[in-house]
């Protein structure tokens, strides 16, 4: 067998099996960067009271982002479950839960509050600003902040079924029961 | 009913294939040719069974019938007659159909044409055509059948995707895939020269029209597909690098390397192997796009719907015919003993070879760009973007390279260029790039993209004068006639030559048009309302208006903008927005005016109450990307319909 | 020669001048900035789009970008600076050009150790093609010249009748 033998059947065995496991990615997929990096601070105007609302005032909390958009639909079945999340957790004193409009006229977010109804604060990304400092693609998308302000969590889609019980249990009741560290 | 008539003609079509591929080898093995003959009954016969299925397709509907579920999908009954017929192939299922009728259309046109002259080649050309159409056929048949009915029967189609509601796009996918499934002809004659053992130069010799021709559609398909991109995607540029355009820009880059390196083994009987390989890149570069586009593994402005079990149909089909080329190609080219003869590495053969390894980086390095972010995803499971500023830094410079072979390799001398030779053909291009690099550079050029370009092109195009004058001058003076006969006479006597030489004068022209539009391009986006102005260039745009408009199958609006040179008013441009009724699609259609081979662009990407936003752009000569196209094919052309040449004295 | 010199340069020169002329002399100073978001926006992906980066894409989320992108030039960042920052927030996926480290280099340099590799790969071949060619013949053959000239007089005068 002669050397360019060698490096042809290589190259086509290779080039095979790269596509062979590329039909079982998911093009679509993005892992983000955010877990893990301190969490930019949000500062905006609430949706319906219009009063500036800011991270700040948080501190020391488990905050919980839900980008959200009167246009999406998926955002429509994860309504009720948000409203849940926040009933269940919203006597906890360290726990604050924001929605965060995004790229929507503002006429239209007030009537789908109004129509949907809603037991939390929401802050209104005019320019975009918030959403690419969260590295959004598209809502709807949900964040875990926790009480040192480091990103936990990230999900793209809506919060259903497992996925809801997955934030609910592994991720926000763990984070709630452990308490601050004193150093921060 | 038709419909059933048309699926059966194509089930029939696929048992028939098994047989086209048996019954050769067979008929070989067992030297009984009227097995043969029955493989070439077969492939014709399937060229009408397919002819078939596209008729009760098509018929399907031009009669609106949505019960089919593809016509369902791709049509409306709003949509007009003449994009009707393209919706066949503007989705997944009718497009491999399209691309099967190609195949047996040029398959059977080629057993009829060279059926006698070739009658050793033909059990291995029927055996391997019928292979690649059991693939394909395989494939409509049970996994992405165009043919399957709905129940219950929609009302009415969902339309055809919008933006392939152009006529650039009833033209495009025909075009590219007489280019792609035309490459097969050649692999074909490739494989049967590798199994009959006739490796001499004549399958080069007979496959050498159909690759061109191969070349010439696939050239075409890919200079529609950017135009179709430039005007109606709205960000006015013609090519950006997406994963479906490389696809088929690939077996362009390799299938363009085969075309200049079998000149070497038809004049000097050598690199035999090497165009071997070459043109079992080439075909297995279309396959690998089909892969690409269809599978879903990347992710594209125009792949087809995403379905793991069809990318692992198509996965193994395409291993199986790798497989099968290179496979034969290691096993049996061992028989191969090119003479090599060379005298000087100073030598158009060694140029050639060059051109061949620019032409190979290119194609290896727009592969790696392409596939990268898979490689990527499956290594790290990470993700990577590769874009055109990847392509701009990496692809260009392999590029210029390639295009400073273009003038070298047609002039100098073979086997040995003497430094005599050297100093005749180049001195005077070498001084002429020189001084218009110098002149590029005072007249405010300072890119390295832009100077390179313009060394480049001065050096070419200097050579070409050069040659054409020469040869002119010559045959004037032996002849006593005027320069122009003279030159008419040089050309016809050697149309080959020449006829490649306009084909590289299309590339060069071609070359100024994307330098030129890339240099001086003017880009603007800004929101307007009516009353505004808008400065590009010498050019003041003012919007005149906004109004209301529809069309058969969409509203929309559409803006007025007067386009001004000082005062003088030269034209009003009319960009739309338009809503597709069935699919609530909106598209931008932009607005074109030429001026001295540029253009004028207007799109309104958005309309809101506060304002619309314009995009307005001034591309000079950005025609000329198109015209040189133009020239190529016609060099082409000339290639494929030139006289017979007399064979020397 | 001088004069062959000459005749292939004028055209080119007329050819360029006007046409150079035309291009350049109407070129209006743009606004530097505009021309940078332009520049910058072109090496970024648009996240949500497919393929297109955010200068070409018609997307609310690009324009914010690009609007984002031109708030940040004015507030006196470098473009690099603000790359780093989309790359902070989105990862490699942001940029249409991958970052110059690790196994990027693979992207990067290949196709030019290619290149290298396989012209010096190609030139040792020949090399040794013309020194085995040299040993069979001792004597160099004509000059091509001579031959085609040859070859094109039997032409003409086969042209002849």
């Amino acid at each position: 067998m002669k050397t360019w033998h060698f490096i042809l059947v290589l190259a086509v065995a290779g080039l095979l099996t790269l596509f062979y496991k590329g039909l079982w990615g998911d093009p679509r997929a993005i892992p983000t960067v955010l877990i893990g990096t301190q969490a930019p601070m949000i500062s905006g105007p609430e949706v319906r009271t219009g009063e500036t609302i800011s991270t700040d005032r948080f501190h020391g909390k488990v905050i919980l982002l839900n980008f959200w958009a009167s246009w999406c639909l998926e955002c429509r079945t994860e309504h009720e479950n948000l409203l849940a999340i926040n009933r269940r957790f919203s006597q906890h004193p360290d726990f604050v839960m924001l929605g965060i409009n995004y790229q929507d006229r503002e006429k239209d977010a007030l009537e789908y509050l109004q129509v949907y109804g809603s037991n939390f604060d929401h802050v209104r990304d005019i320019k975009g600003a918030i959403s690419i400092d969260y590295g959004v693609y598209g809502v709807p998308e949900t964040f875990v902040i926790d009480q040192q302000g480091i990103i936990r969590y990230k999900y793209v889609g809506p919060l259903v079924g497992a996925v809801y019980s997955n934030l609910t249990e592994t991720i926000l009741q763990p984070l709630l029961e452990r308490r601050p560290s004193p150093s921060s | 009913m038709f419909i059933e008539i048309g699926h059966f003609a194509v089930v029939v079509a696929l048992v028939l294939s098994v047989i086209g591929i048996v019954t050769p080898i067979l008929g070989l093995k067992t030297s009984r040719p009227d097995w043969v003959r029955t493989a070439r009954q077969a492939v014709t016969l399937n060229f009408f069974l397919v002819s078939i299925g596209m008729a009760a397709m098509i018929y399907a509907y031009l009669t609106n019938d949505y019960s089919v579920k593809y016509v369902a999908a791709t049509s409306n009954s709003k949509l007009p007659v003449f994009y009707q017929v393209a919706a066949l192939w503007g989705g997944h299922e009718g497009s491999l159909l399209l691309w099967v009728w190609i195949l047996t259309a040029y398959s059977s046109l080629v057993v009829w044409m060279h059926w006698r002259t070739q009658p050793v080649t033909m059990p291995y050309l029927l055996s391997v055509q019928s292979l690649i159409m059991f693939g394909f056929l395989s494939m409509i048949v049970f996994l992405s059948n165009p043919f399957e009915r709905i129940y219950p029967v929609p009302l009415d189609g969902k339309d055809l995707n919008p933006l392939l509601q152009d006529p650039a796009m009833v033209v495009h996918p025909p075009m590219l895939y007489l280019g792609y499934v035309g490459f097969s002809i050649p692999f074909a004659f490739a494989m049967a020269a590798l199994f009959s053992g006739r490796l001499g130069e004549e399958w080069i010799k007979v496959t050498q029209r159909w690759t061109l021709f191969a070349w010439i559609a696939l050239t075409t398909g890919i200079l529609m597909g950017g135009y179709w991109a430039y005007y109606e995607l709205g960000w006015g540029g013609y090519w950006g690098w997406d994963p479906v355009e490389n696809a088929s820009f690939m077996p362009w880059l390799v299938g363009t390397a085969f075309l200049h390196s079998v000149m070497v083994q038809e004049k000097r009987k050598m690199f035999k192997v090497w165009n071997l390989f070459l043109i079992i890149v080439t075909f297995s570069l279309s396959l690998i796009g089909t892969f690409l586009v269809r599978s879903g593994v990347l992710s594209s402005v125009h792949t087809f719907a995403t379905d793991p079990g069809r990318g692992l149909y198509i996965l193994i089909f395409l291993a199986f015919m790798l497989a099968l080329g290179f496979g034969t190609l290691i096993v049996r080219s061992g028989r191969l003993k090119s003479r090599v003869e060379l005298d000087s590495i100073v030598s158009k053969e060694s140029v050639f070879l060059f051109n061949n390894l620019f032409f190979l980086v290119a194609a290896v390095t727009v592969f790696l760009g392409t596939l990268y972010p898979l490689l990527i995803e499956t290594l790290k499971t990470a993700k990577v973007s590769v874009g055109p500023p990847y392509y701009n830094a990496v692809f260009m410079p392999v590029a210029l390279g390639l295009l400073l072979m273009m003038g070298i390799g047609p002039s100098i001398a073979w086997r040995k260029a003497s430094p005599d030779n050297l100093k005749k053909n180049f001195l005077i291009p070498i001084v002429v790039a020189v001084i218009t690099t110098a002149a590029a550079w005072l007249i405010g050029i300072r890119t390295v993209f832009g100077m390179a370009g313009a060394l480049t092109v001065s050096f070419v195009s200097a050579t070409i004068v050069m040659d054409f004058a020469k040869i002119s001058a010559l045959w004037a003076r032996r002849y006593e006639i005027n320069y122009l006969h003279a030159f008419y006479r040089a050309f016809t006597n050697n149309q080959r030559r020449y006829a490649g030489i306009v084909t590289h004068i299309g590339v060069l022209v071609m070359v100024v048009g994307i330098i030129a539009s890339t240099i001086y391009q003017v880009e603007k986006v800004v929101p307007m309302h009516i009353g505004d102005t808008l400065q590009l260039k010498a050019y003041t745009i003012r919007m005149a208006g906004l109004r209301e408009v529809s069309g058969a199958n969409w509203m929309g609006q559409e803006g007025l903008f007067e386009v001004y040179q000082g005062d003088r008013l030269i034209t009003v441009l009319r960009p739309q927005k338009r809503i597709y009724n069935a699919s609530q699609t909106p598209t931008t259609e932009s607005a074109i005016h030429t001026i001295y081979l540029g253009h004028i662009f207007l799109t309104m990407p958005d309309i809101q109450p506060e304002g619309v936003t314009v995009r307005g752009l001034v591309n000079p000569l950005v025609l000329l990307v198109w015209i040189g196209g133009g020239i190529m094919a016609l060099g082409v052309i000339l290639n494929i319909f030139r006289p017979r040449m007399k064979t020397g004295a | 020669m001088k004069k062959t010199l000459i005749i292939t340069l004028i055209p080119f020169l007329l050819l360029f001048s006007t046409v150079s002329s035309r291009l350049t002399a109407t070129t209006v100073e743009e606004e530097k900035i505009d021309l940078q978001v332009r520049e910058i926006a072109k090496t970024l992906r648009c996240t949500i789009c497919q393929n297109e980066s955010i200068w070409e894409s018609q997307a609310e989320l690009a324009h914010q970008m690009r609007a984002l992108v031109k708030e940040r030039l004015l507030k006196g960042e470098s473009p690099e600076e603000i790359r780093a920052y989309f790359l902070s927030r989105y990862g490699d996926y942001i940029l249409l050009a991958p970052q110059k480290s690790g196994l990027n280099w693979l992207l990067w340099a290949g196709p030019f150790v290619l290149l290298a590799a396989g012209g010096l790969f190609l030139y040792r071949t020949l090399s040794g093609w013309v020194a085995r060619d040299g040993a069979e013949k001792q004597d160099v053959p004509p000059p091509i010249d001579d031959r085609l000239r040859k070859r094109i007089e039997a032409e003409l005068h086969s042209r002849e009748d």
